[in-house]
């Protein structure tokens, strides 16, 4: 059994990914290729990777194109990213995956979520929509190189992404994620013009009443409120990254409270504002922005709870959110699954999560009314809302499990509302190719996509692009949730 | 002694030590936890030297030999600090166990290894022997309408000592074979205990009935499967002989190791005749539960198959083909 040779294939894959990063006050493009390949040894079953991620491109910083104060210039967006792919010489229909994410307050404005799915339609074949706050941590923790120091050093590592508008902060240990929390920190809070005070923020207005903070429109910008405004900004996330939040601190926080529970060991910051304090760019950019950036960065580094953490350089500034976005957000599922490829790509699926607790027998007694629950959850009108069920915490599973199993798949999707969308499933085991076959050998009426080894959670919204030649798909899981301010 | 009372034995020995083991966990979690002293801070008990009492006369001098041992200073007091950093460790540990399945990390007793180490080694290499000596239970081979053949091989021992003649079928299998398999048909699937019965009770049924369903979904005719005892890979040749099949499929115990003794190999040529050369061959190794779930290992081992009849070619000769 020794003189054996088995199939050995190293042949390469690659596909482009875009990531485009529409902030509050900045929007930038990046692109670039990954290159997949068989990593599993000859003997094995394939198991594909993503072995590098080559920047073929990185655009300028353009400033977001706004039409108002609340309405995103759409065709002003689309023109940069035209531009910016003819520059890097990419066609649009090149783009195989990616992500393009809005942050910071550019998201809270009312034409956002339909901005975003234009771009994501208009911009690639598989251009993945992305927004919500913990996102935005977590894409910047990913792209400043938070993330991967967190793996390096085994501390706990916070990134702090501080554009425009919002601080988005990701705690990460042994590249887990612990908790995130976002505040109304950003260089956009307060604008200038003519060396005057121009415009205050909403949550500003809030947060100098509280503290009786003499500051209004017209005020000179030499006035020692506005470093009180940036210094208070600086006291409360040292705070909140101490996870002693008081009441004082409310005002800022944007959704939940900080929920992590580990001390952290060392801060990093990201995005614009810690451009102003590292200057990885040309610094000639800098003085363009007429508001409180360069003040706030000046402020975090002398407040003293914040040198209480040691601080980490991040890899990148001001493009870490959309570097993570362009390279970070692709997954590659199992080698060997089930998918129907003409109903690739799929879009913003959401994911309900049947935990099956290690009991095939109690998990299949329970699952009809689980699903009624989805359809409950994601459906309540009964549109036909599609959704993709992650199967987790099955047990070790023969044959004949596995045609107990397709069996009351069968049965109970065909419940749904629209009984002839496609039937999506997501496995936390490798056994996506043999539950797939056997709900075909069934003769199922819907399109089956069974794909595994990816891992996702309740509440997740995912995208599954088109089957590669190597027969496997770059799925990108997400959290679609617009806030308001 | 009969094999009943073996059996019975090794399971009471089993439980035993996992129950042990149970045991030491809950053990080592306490230690953990609370800031137990597991050295007393100052040595006790007689450390004194003890005077040799000269009763002999003449020059006979006495060294104490054991005086270094003895000493109390060499017991190290363990602080809260060092229980902590103990704590770290282990954790680390922990992390790079649960990596591989190797021995690594798994302590000593002076210069041996544990008690339950050492035991469980030695109950990992009994089940590798047993895997190789068993046989495959009837009920399996039933329950799948498989009929068995023999190699040429006689007994275990033979079947060790000659390679060559497990790669031949017995005079009469060749003819029960002729007379009950169809022939020349697209896939020819045979399943064999090789060197680990053992791999067959646990998987064959799971990989068969998966492989089958997988084929049938891809419209490729299969031929009339069956066992073979003490078969080897090459066995397939003459199966490519007999039956003249696209693609000969064997199902095949591994050589068992001491992580796992169950599991299974299939080994896949297309068109194997006398003569075929290792480099057409090709496996997919580490079906079990601890490797490719066999189900999933079936459904895949179809496409393959799919593949190979595309190409006509399987192995080097399929990779060449597919550029």
């Amino acid at each position: 059994m020794i003189f054996l040779r088995g199939e050995r294939v190293r042949k390469q894959e690659t596909m482009i990914s875009a990531g485009i990063d529409i902030g509050t006050s900045t929007t930038k493009l990046i692109i670039s290729r990954f290159s997949l390949m068989n990593v599993a040894g000859t003997t094995h079953v394939p198991r594909i990777e993503i072995v590098d991620k080559e920047i073929l491109y990185k655009s300028p910083i353009f400033r977001t194109p706004l039409i108002d104060f609340t309405t995103i210039d759409v065709a002003g967006i689309e023109k940069i990213v035209r531009a910016q792919y003819a520059e890097a010489g990419i066609d649009a229909s090149q783009i195989e995956t990616g992500a393009v994410i809005i942050t910071g307050e550019t998201a809270t404005k009312h034409n956002a979520s339909e901005m975003l799915h234009y771009l994501s339609n208009e911009a690639g074949d598989f251009l993945v929509a992305t927004a919500g706050p913990d996102l935005e941590g977590i894409i910047a923790a990913k792209g400043s190189g938070a993330f991967d120091l967190s793996n390096r050093t085994r501390k706990v590592i916070a990134n702090i992404d501080i554009g425009g508008g919002t601080a988005n902060i990701a705690v990460y240990k042994d590249q887990k994620l612990l908790g995130t929390c976002t505040m109304h920190i950003g260089g956009r809070l307060i604008e200038f013009n003519d060396q005057r005070v121009a415009s205050i923020a909403p949550s500003i207005g809030r947060l100098i009443a509280e503290q009786s903070i003499p500051l209004e429109i017209g005020d000179s910008i030499h006035t020692p409120s506005i470093r009180r405004v940036t210094d208070f900004m600086a006291e409360s996330l040292g705070r909140i990254l101490k996870n002693d939040v008081r009441r004082e601190d409310e005002v800022l926080i944007i959704g939940h409270q900080p929920n992590w529970q580990e001390e952290i060991d060392t801060i990093m910051f990201s995005g614009g504002i810690s451009e102003c304090m590292y200057n990885h760019e040309s610094a000639s950019h800098l003085a363009q922005y007429d508001d409180i950036g360069t003040q706030l960065a000046s402020s975090l580094q002398q407040a003293s709870l914040l040198q209480a953490f040691s601080w980490a350089e991040p890899v990148e500034t001001v493009r870490a959110t959309v570097l993570g976005a362009g390279t970070q957000t692709t997954e590659i599922s199992g080698a060997t699954i089930q998918v129907a490829p003409h109903e690739l790509p799929l879009k913003n699926i959401p994911v309900y999560n049947y935990d099956f607790q290690e009991d095939l027998a109690r998990g299949l007694a329970n699952f009809e009314a689980a699903i009624q629950t989805a359809i409950e959850m994601f459906d309540a009108t009964r549109e036909g809302q599609n959704f993709a069920l992650y199967l987790s915490n099955l047990p070790y599973m023969g044959f004949r499990d596995i045609q107990q199993l397709a069996r009351t798949i069968m049965q109970v999707m065909s419940q749904r509302p629209k009984p002839g969308e496609p039937i999506i499933l997501v496995l936390q085991t490798d056994h996506a190719k043999v539950l797939g076959q056997t709900l075909l050998a069934m003769n199922v009426q819907q399109s089956v996509i069974c794909i595994d080894q990816i891992s996702v959670d309740h509440g997740d919204y995912m995208d599954i692009g088109k089957i590669l030649d190597a027969g496997v798909v770059p799925v990108v899981v997400k959290t679609l949730t617009f806030h308001s301010s | 002694m009969n094999e009943q009372l073996i059996e019975q034995i090794t399971k009471m020995v089993v439980e035993k030590l996992q129950t042990t083991n149970v045991r030491s966990d809950v053990r080592e979690k306490d230690r953990t936890e609370m800031p137990v002293q597991l050295y007393q801070q100052s040595a006790t008990g007689n450390f004194r030297e003890e005077k040799v009492i000269n009763t002999t006369p003449g020059n006979v001098k006495f060294f104490n030999t054991v005086s270094q041992e003895a000493k109390p200073s060499h017991i190290k007091s363990h602080p809260n600090e060092s229980i902590e950093s103990d704590k770290k460790k282990e954790e680390e540990l922990a992390k790079l166990r649960k990596k591989t399945p190797a021995r690594i990390a798994v302590g000593r007793a002076g210069s041996r290894p544990k008690t339950n180490t050492w035991l469980q080694f030695r109950y990992d290499h009994a089940a590798a022997v047993d895997a190789v000596y068993g046989e495959v239970p009837k009920e399996i081979l039933d329950g799948l309408n498989f009929f068995q053949v023999q190699s040429k091989v006689v007994d275990k021992e033979e079947y060790i000592r000659r390679p060559d003649l497990g790669r031949r079928l017995s005079d009469d299998s060749v003819r029960t074979v002729k007379e009950k398999c169809k022939h020349a048909p697209t896939v020819q699937i045979v399943a064999s205990n090789g060197l680990s019965a053992k791999a067959i009770e646990e998987n064959l049924e799971d990989v068969y009935l998966s492989l089958e369903q997988s084929l049938n979904n891809l419209n490729i005719d299969m031929g009339t499967t069956f066992y073979i005892d003490k078969g080897r890979v090459a066995l397939m040749d003459e199966i490519g002989e007999i039956l003249q099949p696209d693609v000969v499929i064997i199902l095949i115990g591994e050589r068992p190791g001491l992580v796992s003794a169950e599991s299974l190999s299939a080994y896949i040529c297309y068109k194997p005749r006398f003569g075929t050369i290792e480099a057409d061959r090709m496996v997919v190794s580490n079906i079990h539960k601890g490797g490719i779930p066999p189900v999933e290992a079936g459904a895949y081992l179809g496409t393959l198959i799919q593949k190979i009849l595309k190409h006509e070619a399987s192995g080097v000769s399929l990779v060449k083909k597919e550029g």
